[in-house]
């Protein structure tokens, strides 16, 4: 009963699917048509679906067959169908020619100022646009079948999930800092109720609260940014603060404390260090979360929000070198924590803040590159900035693959330690294939997205390096990193898909009386493979997701190539290069060459270490760990991430015990001294008063008269010889 | 005609005779005698400036202060009768009970 359920899901599945793919080609046939600039004037309707299908699902979503999918699915995939569109206008057709379609309506007005509402689009919003939307629209479609276990918690899943498409859209069409930061918000509030969606397990509704206070943290930078922006220029529109580089390079010092604070919230948000702690333990969420977190809306927003403040960092070569350290230090230390996590999941959260490293450095670099040159009016551009998006395009495809084939393996074992996986090559030949190609993607194999992405990023660092000290030290960073990107990929995948179907591990258990004696026992136990093929509603968006990963880093030189479109300043190359010659000048750079070697050697130790063998061990990784004292002390300190967050709990509890024991101190001493005080000494006061009610009649006789002698002395004598009178 | 001066300093001396006797007495009998001295002080008082002004008001306020000094004897006395015969005593010192 329960097969034939699954086959009417799938094949209603599967009518939708087709359904809106056939929509989107009609609307594709139109938009070539004339309609080219319609889709850009109405992006505002982008992120309204999802906004409107999540309130149609909390109304409506119970009586679903879907609980609510159905209503996130064609929210999410109208949303995506005008993405595309738009994406194909600005990107393909070139529509807007390097130039921004903006469209207001007032919001509120006052009497010397005004903010407005509107959608601001231009290559940088419809890249954007592509990846979100359609990464997206692959993760619910996946989540379909996914999250079917759930029953009615499902409703609030859809409800959830299309909410935060919806606000990550608007957040890249709004037209102005203000908008988008409130856009900002909703998205951080969104991944807090996702993380926490399993709320009941202790362990995730911790880590929304971090997720949710970490980002904060940053979310207060980019506030106080916002206000200096605003104070210093009195608008946050993007045409009116962009269009003015005089007024801007006038306001330097303003501008280099407002960017700053910008990129604060972009390194809350994006998980650099040092507020990049939340991220592994966002893990907590569904997987199908954790894959959108990475790939397309809440991590993607601070690399957004930099290269949307690109007009204004290029006037401040200090926050340009800032961000290019702070994304080549993450990237760095985030591998290096990736290499011994055991946790599937959580070796992806590291190698994605690693990536997120990547863009920061690209696009810090690009913006110092784009200083640097006019400011000795030289002849250069940003390629970092379109290096970065460019890795953040292609970081989308392969990681939300990452992800949902983690996801289908974690669906299919009910376990998301490495140790325990194994030998789902033959089990899952589809999602071990596609993961496959993510893993040589993101290792950076020549000719997969990730090396093209990855070749054009240390390129540009290695360009700036010429200029200026730091960038030599941040491109060794960064091919360190790539070689460590490479190893611990190949590594995941070794683990998770390598070796016999069966397998026995042996692991330390408490014993029996471990209670008074505190022994531990080796137990073996055997680990039947049980894995199966996840249902086509999982293996289509990873099969198409795998096809992105591979192919879209050949969007470099298809057509005009991918820098003809996005790119920042002016487009030195569009006339005097064409594309092949960009393919000419990466095959026979030396850089390029470097690169691949690292790469491949990283893939080749990953094999060599932790290809399981017939037994299903990882033999020679053990064993080379622990035969070096360095290495060992090196895996402790790795595995425990660095002790950061061990740092950061017992900061924390140092300074908040010490201002909570001062406050303690304070109330009991100082308030309750006050009030305690007034009490008390009235209470001795009046004990000493009561004594005068003695009982005696001659003692009220005396005091009545001696009073009455006191008047006639102080009316008769002292105040008239004092002068003064009643 | 006799001077005021005199009729002021004999009514002062007689209200602080009555005040000492107030004070210092035990016997509440006495102190209610020592209160009609200070009484008398005051209608001396009365009627001295009363007969140096020409002025029959003093003369009757002062009807008026013996009249009500006689009823509040009178409740004084009573008071004190009923006193005595629940605490078998008149002594102030011994009856201190309403106090701290």
């Amino acid at each position: 009963m329960s097969n034939n359920d699954n086959q009417n899901s799938e094949s209603d599945l599967l009518r939708f699917i087709s359904l809106s793919l056939a929509a989107s080609l009609i609307l594709f046939y139109f938009s070539t048509d004339g309609l080219a600039d319609d889709f850009v004037s109405v992006a505002w309707m982008i992120p309204v679906f999802p906004i409107v299908s999540f309130v149609a699902i909390l109304l409506f979503g119970h009586m679903d067959s879907r609980k609510g999918g159905s209503f996130a699915l064609a929210g999410i995939g109208l949303s995506a169908v005008f993405s595309l569109a738009i994406a194909y206008d600005v990107l393909i057709q070139n529509s807007l020619h390097g130039e921004y379609v903006e469209s207001t309506r007032t919001w509120f007005s006052g009497a010397t100022y005004s903010f407005d509402f509107g959608t601001y689009v231009d290559a940088l919003a419809a890249l954007l646009l592509l990846v979100v939307g359609l990464v997206s629209y692959l993760v619910i479609v996946f989540s379909t079948s996914y999250m079917e276990e759930e029953g009615d918690r499902q409703v609030r899943y859809f409800a959830e999930i299309s909410l935060f498409v919806g606000v990550m859209l608007g957040l890249v069409v709004a037209n102005s800092f203000l908008l988008m930061f409130i856009f900002w918000e909703l998205v951080g509030v969104c991944s807090y109720l996702l993380i926490g969606f399993w709320y009941e397990k202790p362990s995730a509704a911790s880590a929304a609260k971090k997720a949710f206070l970490v980002t904060r943290v940053g979310d207060v930078f980019l506030l106080m940014g916002l206000v200096i922006l605003y104070s210093t220029f009195g608008t946050l529109r993007y045409s009116e603060l962009f269009d003015n580089p005089e007024d801007l390079a006038a306001n330097a010092t303003e501008l280099k404390w407002a960017t700053l604070c910008i990129f604060g919230g972009a390194v809350g948000k994006s998980a650099q260090f040092p507020l990049h702690v939340w991220l592994p333990d966002a893990m907590e969420g569904p997987t199908t979360v954790s894959a959108l977190i990475h790939a397309a809306t809440m991590v993607k927003a601070g690399v957004f929000l930099v290269a949307r403040a690109y007009p204004l960092i290029v006037h401040s070569p200090d926050t340009a070198i800032y961000i290019a350290v702070t994304g080549g230090v993450t990237a760095f230390i985030a591998a290096s924590m990736a290499m011994v996590m055991y946790d599937i999941k959580r070796v992806l959260a590291y190698s994605t803040i690693s990536q997120l490293g990547y863009m920061f450095l690209a696009l810090g670099t690009g913006a110092w590159a784009v200083w640097h040159a006019a400011e000795n009016g030289i002849e250069d551009h940003a390629q970092g900035y379109t290096a970065g998006l460019f890795h953040l395009m292609n970081h989308a495809f392969f990681k939300a693959l990452l992800f949902l084939g983690s996801g289908a393996v974690i669906h299919s074992v009910h376990t998301q330690d490495m140790r325990e996986m194994g030998g789902l090559r033959k089990g899952m030949p589809i999602t071990s294939a596609a993961m496959g190609l993510g893993v040589l993607s993101i290792a950076g194999v020549p000719f997969f997205s990730g090396f093209w992405s990855k070749d054009e990023i240390l390129e540009a660092v290695h360009h700036n390096s010429e200029a200026e000290g730091i960038f030599g030290i941040l491109w060794w960073l960064a091919l360190l990193t790539a070689a460590m990107t490479a190893f611990y990929m190949t590594r995941l995948w070794m683990m998770t898909f390598s070796g016999p179907e069966n397998r026995v591990v042996e692991e330390m258990v408490e014993s029996k009386d471990h209670a008074e004696t505190g022994n531990w026992e080796l137990k073996s136990k055997t680990i039947k493979s049980h894995a199966h093929e996840a249902p086509l509603a999982m293996t289509a968006p990873l099969m198409i997701l795998a096809s992105l990963a591979v192919f879209s880093g050949f969007s470099l030189f298809l057509g005009e190539g991918f820098g003809s479109r996005v790119y920042y300043g002016h487009h030195a190359d569009s006339e005097s290069m064409i594309q092949w010659s960009i393919l000419d000048h990466i095959l026979t750079s030396s850089l390029t060459y470097l690169s691949v070697i690292v790469g491949l050697s990283g893939v080749t130790l990953g094999y060599l270490f932790y290809k399981r063998d017939s037994e299903g061990q990882t033999t020679f990784s053990p064993a080379f760990v622990e035969s070096f004292a360095v290495t060992s002390y090196l895996h402790v300190f790795l595995s425990n991430r660095l002790y950061m967050s061990k740092f950061f709990d017992w900061f924390g509890m140092r300074t908040w015990d010490t201002v909570a024991r001062a406050c303690d101190w304070f109330d009991i001493y100082i308030i309750d001294g006050i009030v305690n005080g007034v009490a008390s000494a009235s209470q001795f006061f009046s004990s000493q008063v009561r004594k005068l009610n003695s009982g005696f009649t001659g003692h009220y006789a005396s005091l009545t008269v001696g009073g009455l002698g006191a008047l006639v002395v102080i009316t008769r004598i002292i105040m008239p010889f004092m002068g003064w009178s009643l | 005609m006799i001077d005021p001066i005199n009729f002021v300093v004999f009514s002062s001396i007689l209200l602080l005779i009555g005040a000492y006797g107030v004070i210092r007495n035990k016997n509440a009998i006495v102190v209610l005698m020592s209160v009609e001295i200070m009484l008398t002080a005051a209608n001396v008082n009365f009627i001295a400036f009363s007969s140096f002004y020409n002025d029959l008001s003093g003369q009757i306020v002062a009807l008026f202060v013996t009249t009500i000094a006689a009823a509040e004897v009178a409740i004084g006395l009573a008071i004190l009768l009923s006193l005595f015969k629940q605490r078998d005593t008149i002594e102030l010192d011994l009856l201190n009970s309403l106090r701290w």
